[in-house]
């Protein structure tokens, strides 16, 4: 059972694409969950939801190719400016002008581009541990997107796993590799298997489209520094997957707020949920005096 | 000594009337504190503007009528629109274009007509038990006696005491009367005469005036309610449910007309500010945060269990005494725990200490008002009323614990160990949600003695703070997670509590645990002793005095008693050497001289000249004392007149260990002092044994909480 059933759930199509929606709770202002990378789908917001939706009106929905969307097969389906325009068609369904938009790891670029393109209906934007392009990847997995597209090596080893040849020979091998590095935390048993389980409902064809999506223009760095939203970043030192210092130079590049969680991973949220829960609480609430 | 000190004080000159005003911190916003006059004045605000001034800039006003301000007896001078004008001249006399307003009882019918009237310097009002004319209802006997104002009453009791004729004639039966009714809360004592103080400050005639001018003139109660309606600005009212001069209904309407936020406190009588004075300065200061959409500051949290174990350690200030066992304790407790982090709130002198021991000190330490400063400032001749001092230290003490509070959330720590620490162990037992981290409270001595002098009052006042902390523990056992006395039973002095209470030992017994004397030194054996004494520089002929009075400038009179006995007591051992140490606050040249008597300003490790000597001379401190008592030294100690500490706690416990030859400084004259040297220097001494694991036993005690 969810500790949380929805209000309303909707469906949209926009193009070309039928999106999933789910509404909870009903306060003041509204909070858009965002999407990330699409190997997991909204379900990875369970920890928010329930408390969120006590205190504002929140909005989860999926991206295309996982949980209640379609699994599109068009690689320009999948740019961050497609996301952005999602997102707008999502708060529209839901007749939502302005919302704050949280988004994790490739959510954080999706927010950022919709604050980009739709200043108007932001609020505030805040990103957990923010996958961006802004130069600043850590090393190793810097080495890995240089071989994503290399013929699998034999028996591979921890990130030589990330590689969509091994994706379609070892799936399961590989997204419980990839977890096991977003939740570096000890004790991360659970969170790993709620991972590898939502990842199962996408699959190795759409992460290969996935992976093909156009950058976006501007880019990270120069849409980041003409934000005017309020924005948050929360981010673990104990990141694997987008570095501590990517995280940093997003709040310095907007004048936001940085809440560093030492020790934590790349998915706090599900990891050390009340911590985040309390942040996004009191930055929401900050914004609606 | 107050907590803060204003950075900027002046006067506005208002037609021919003086009112003072004081500014405080340089943060944003401005608040303006606005106490009700002439009933009170702007010390009323003594517990809110250390706390408040630290975030925000602070501005306050004496209304006319009391404190530093003039006191007009024309009751046209007390008009509302001029009190509002006061208010005006002040904002413009310290440049404040806006302030949010925080005001008490009738001077928030000022605030209010001030927004109305100048809504543009008002960005907000706190308004604490609103005195806001109309709203909700007035207290029965506000209307009941009103009739009755001019009218001369044959023996008036009761409420019957708000008459003009009463005021002008008895003033200070009415002030003690209605100040009596508003403290509902039980151990009220020291507000009590706070803020009967501060009204007496003031005469009848102008308490008189004033009531008459705030009611000429007044609008009806429609016109109130429009004005109140009118306001946009955010508000926030705090009100007492049990406030018997403002009936809380008033401060309920006063919220619901404007919109605003409501606070009630419930058990709380009208003088919030005064006796729940935490509450309403975080109160405060979360309204402003919001008001002021104040961004979230970036900040680092760790998650559980990557934290390392961190402790905060409080020491008292007063006296050097507990920085030296601290620091015993805490290296032991480093012995168990090897990772434990300690980060010491401290202030001078024991800072010093700290700092050459390579200890970490919290930098919010540089926010402390001073404890020893203030014990000093106190102190008069050889006397300190140290139970008194105490209880003056109120503000300080708080203005302390709100910068504990913001260190110790934001801090992470696992323990706060507080040696002496009264106001963490105070206001968490009266906040007990703002507990955060498991808690020692360490102490060599419990319950406060009266002083014979004091008559019946000390013995009352007494009782009720020792009754107080006795509800306190059995309350909220989950305050203190331990308890050490830093002593044995026998240590404890052989009284009760005061009438009706238990008796000191019997609880402390039950409520504590021992972990023996700590001295936070291994005294010398007999051959080091030897050692040290050539070291030194002494002679083994010789007979080596030392006289030492502690860090502050109350030993001055103690010092000059001894030189003048010096004569004397050379006369009668001639081989008799005398080093008398003046300390840091006495200039050694200001006292008087003696050939071959030696004064000096500061020794370093003096402890080693105290295990050493053949007689010493000291107060009844008891870190000294029992420094004396372990290393099987002779002294003479002479307790500090009126300070129940030395005089019971100490005295006794040096019985028990058989140590020291008590002295009375007012009936010693420095012939009988003489003597006294004569008859103890060199003496062969026996005392019981002074433990040496007590800091081991205390640190066991404390390590079982990490």
């Amino acid at each position: 059972m969810r500790a949380v059933e929805p209000v309303s759930t909707g469906f949209l199509e926009r193009a070309g694409v039928r999106l999933g929606y789910e509404v909870f709770g009903e306060g003041d202002p509204t909070i858009l969950l965002l999407p990330t990378w699409t190997i997991i789908h909204s379900r990875f917001w369970k920890m928010q939801v329930p408390y969120l939706s006590r205190h504002f009106r929140v909005i989860t929905y999926d991206g295309p190719g996982n949980g209640l969307s379609e699994r599109s097969t068009d690689p320009d389906r999948y740019g961050a400016e497609e996301y952005a325009r999602d997102a707008a068609a999502v708060l529209d369904a839901c007749g939502v002008d302005r919302a704050v938009l949280v988004g994790l790891s490739l959510g954080g670029k999706y927010g950022i581009r919709f604050a980009w393109m739709f200043p108007e209906k932001i609020l505030g934007l805040v990103m957990i541990g923010p996958s961006l392009d802004l130069g600043m990847s850590l090393p190793e997995r810097q080495a890995v997107f240089d071989r994503l597209y290399e013929p699998a090596v034999a028996d591979p080893q921890g990130w030589e796993k990330y590689n969509i040849a091994y994706w379609h020979t070892s799936y399961t091998d590989f997204t419980e590799f990839f977890f096991s590095q977003c939740f570096s935390e000890p004790h991360s048993t659970k969170p790993r298997e709620d991972a590898v389980g939502w990842a199962a409902d996408s699959g190795p064809e759409i992460l290969e489209t996935e992976s093909l999506a156009p950058e976006p223009e501007p880019a990270d760095r120069e849409a980041l520094a003409g934000l005017t939203c309020p924005v948050l970043v929360i981010h673990g030192t104990h990141d694997r997957i987008a570095a501590h210092a990517a995280g940093e130079e997003a709040a310095r590049l907007t004048g936001g707020t940085l809440a560093t969680l030492a020790g934590s991973g790349h998915i706090p949220n599900v990891r050390d949920p009340v911590k985040v829960n309390l942040l996004l609480r009191d930055f929401v609430g900050g914004l609606a005096s | 000594m107050r907590a803060a000190y204003p950075q900027i004080e002046g006067d506005v000159d208002r037609d021919g009337i003086g009112v003072h005003y004081e500014v405080f911190g340089e943060g944003e916003p401005t608040l303006f504190l606005v106490p009700p006059a002439p009933i009170s004045h702007s010390r009323l605000w003594k517990g809110l503007i250390p706390h408040l001034s630290r975030h925000y800039r602070v501005v306050t006003v004496d209304g006319r009528g009391n404190g530093k301000s003039d006191r007009p007896t024309d009751l046209g001078a007390h008009a509302v629109d001029l009190n509002v004008e006061d208010l005006v001249a002040v904002l413009d006399a310290t440049g404040t274009q806006t302030a949010v307003v925080v005001a008490h009882c009738h001077a928030n019918w000022w605030a209010v007509s001030l927004a109305h009237t100048y809504p543009d310097r008002v960005d907000a009002l706190i308004a604490i038990e609103p005195g806001v004319p109309y709203l909700g209802r007035p207290q029965p006997h506000w209307v009941e006696t009103a009739p009755h104002w001019d009218e001369i009453l044959e023996d008036p009791q009761g409420w019957e005491l708000n008459n003009r004729h009463v005021y002008v004639t008895r003033h200070s039966d009415w002030i003690e009367w209605f100040f009596g009714q508003q403290l509902v809360e039980p151990h009220s004592t020291k507000q009590f005469e706070d803020v009967v103080g501060w009204a007496l400050e003031s005469t009848g005639e102008v308490l008189a005036a004033g009531e008459e001018g705030f009611d000429e003139g007044l609008p009806g109660r429609k016109a109130v309610e429009e004005i109140c309606g009118s306001l946009r600005i955010p508000t926030l009212t705090i009100h007492g449910d049990l406030d018997v001069c403002q009936h809380v209904d008033r401060g309920r309407e006063f919220a619901r007309i404007t919109g605003g936020e409501l606070l009630v406190f419930e058990g709380s009588g009208h003088l919030t500010p005064a006796r729940e004075p935490v509450k309403v300065n975080r109160a405060i200061r979360r309204f402003v945060d919001q008001i002021e959409g104040a961004p979230m500051p970036s900040h680092t949290w760790t998650r559980g269990l990557s934290r390392k174990r961190k402790a905060l350690y409080l020491s008292s200030p007063i006296g050097l005494g507990h920085v030296r066992r601290d620091l015993a304790i805490a290296q032991e407790l480093r012995g168990i725990e090897p990772d434990l982090e300690v980060d010491w709130l401290a202030q001078h002198p024991v800072t010093a200490v700290l700092e050459s021991a390579d200890e970490t000190i919290h930098p919010a330490s540089e926010w402390l008002a001073s404890e020893s400063g203030h014990i000093a400032s106190e102190a008069s001749g050889h006397d300190l009323h140290c139970f008194q001092a105490l209880r003056r230290m109120d503000e300080i003490l708080l203005a302390n614990f709100m910068v504990f509070q913001e260190v110790v959330e934001e801090g992470s720590y696992d323990l706060v160990i507080g040696d002496e620490a009264w106001d963490v162990d105070y206001y968490w037992h009266e906040n007990p949600e703002l507990k955060r981290a498991s808690n020692v409270w360490l102490t060599d001595f419990v319950g406060y003695l009266p002083m014979p002098d004091g008559g019946d009052h000390e013995a009352y006042l007494t009782a009720d703070y020792n009754a107080e902390m006795i509800e306190h523990i059995a309350r909220f056992p989950r305050i203190r997670d331990r308890a050490i006395f830093v002593g044995n039973p026998d240590d404890i002095y052989p009284e009760v509590f005061g009438p009706g209470l238990p008796k000191i030992r019997t609880w402390t017994e039950e409520h504590f645990d021992f972990s023996g004397y700590i001295t936070g030194f291994t005294p010398p054996t007999p051959a080091q002793r030897e050692e040290w004494r050539s070291e030194l520089g002494y002679d083994l002929s010789e007979k080596v005095c030392v006289v030492t009075v502690g860090g502050s400038g109350v030993g001055r009179d103690l010092l000059e008693k001894v030189i003048d006995a010096y004569p004397k007591a050379k006369e009668m051992v001639p081989e008799l050497r005398m080093v008398a140490v003046a300390g840091p606050r006495i200039e050694p040249e200001s006292l008087p001289r003696h050939q071959g008597l030696e004064v000096r300003g500061y020794i370093d490790r003096l402890y080693r000249h105290l295990a050493i000597c053949d007689l010493a001379v000291v107060q009844g401190g008891l870190t000294t004392t029992m420094e004396l008592a372990a290393a099987q030294r002779p002294f003479l100690y002479f307790p500090l007149r009126n300070h129940f500490e030395q005089n019971f706690h100490v005295r006794h416990r040096l019985h028990q260990y058989g140590a020291g030859r008590y002295m009375d400084y007012h009936d010693t004259d420095p012939d009988q002092l003489a003597q006294a040297i004569a008859d103890e220097v060199g003496r062969e001494v026996h005392y019981r044994e002074v433990e040496t694991d007590g800091a081991e036993r205390a640190a066991r005690m404390i390590a079982e909480l990490l």
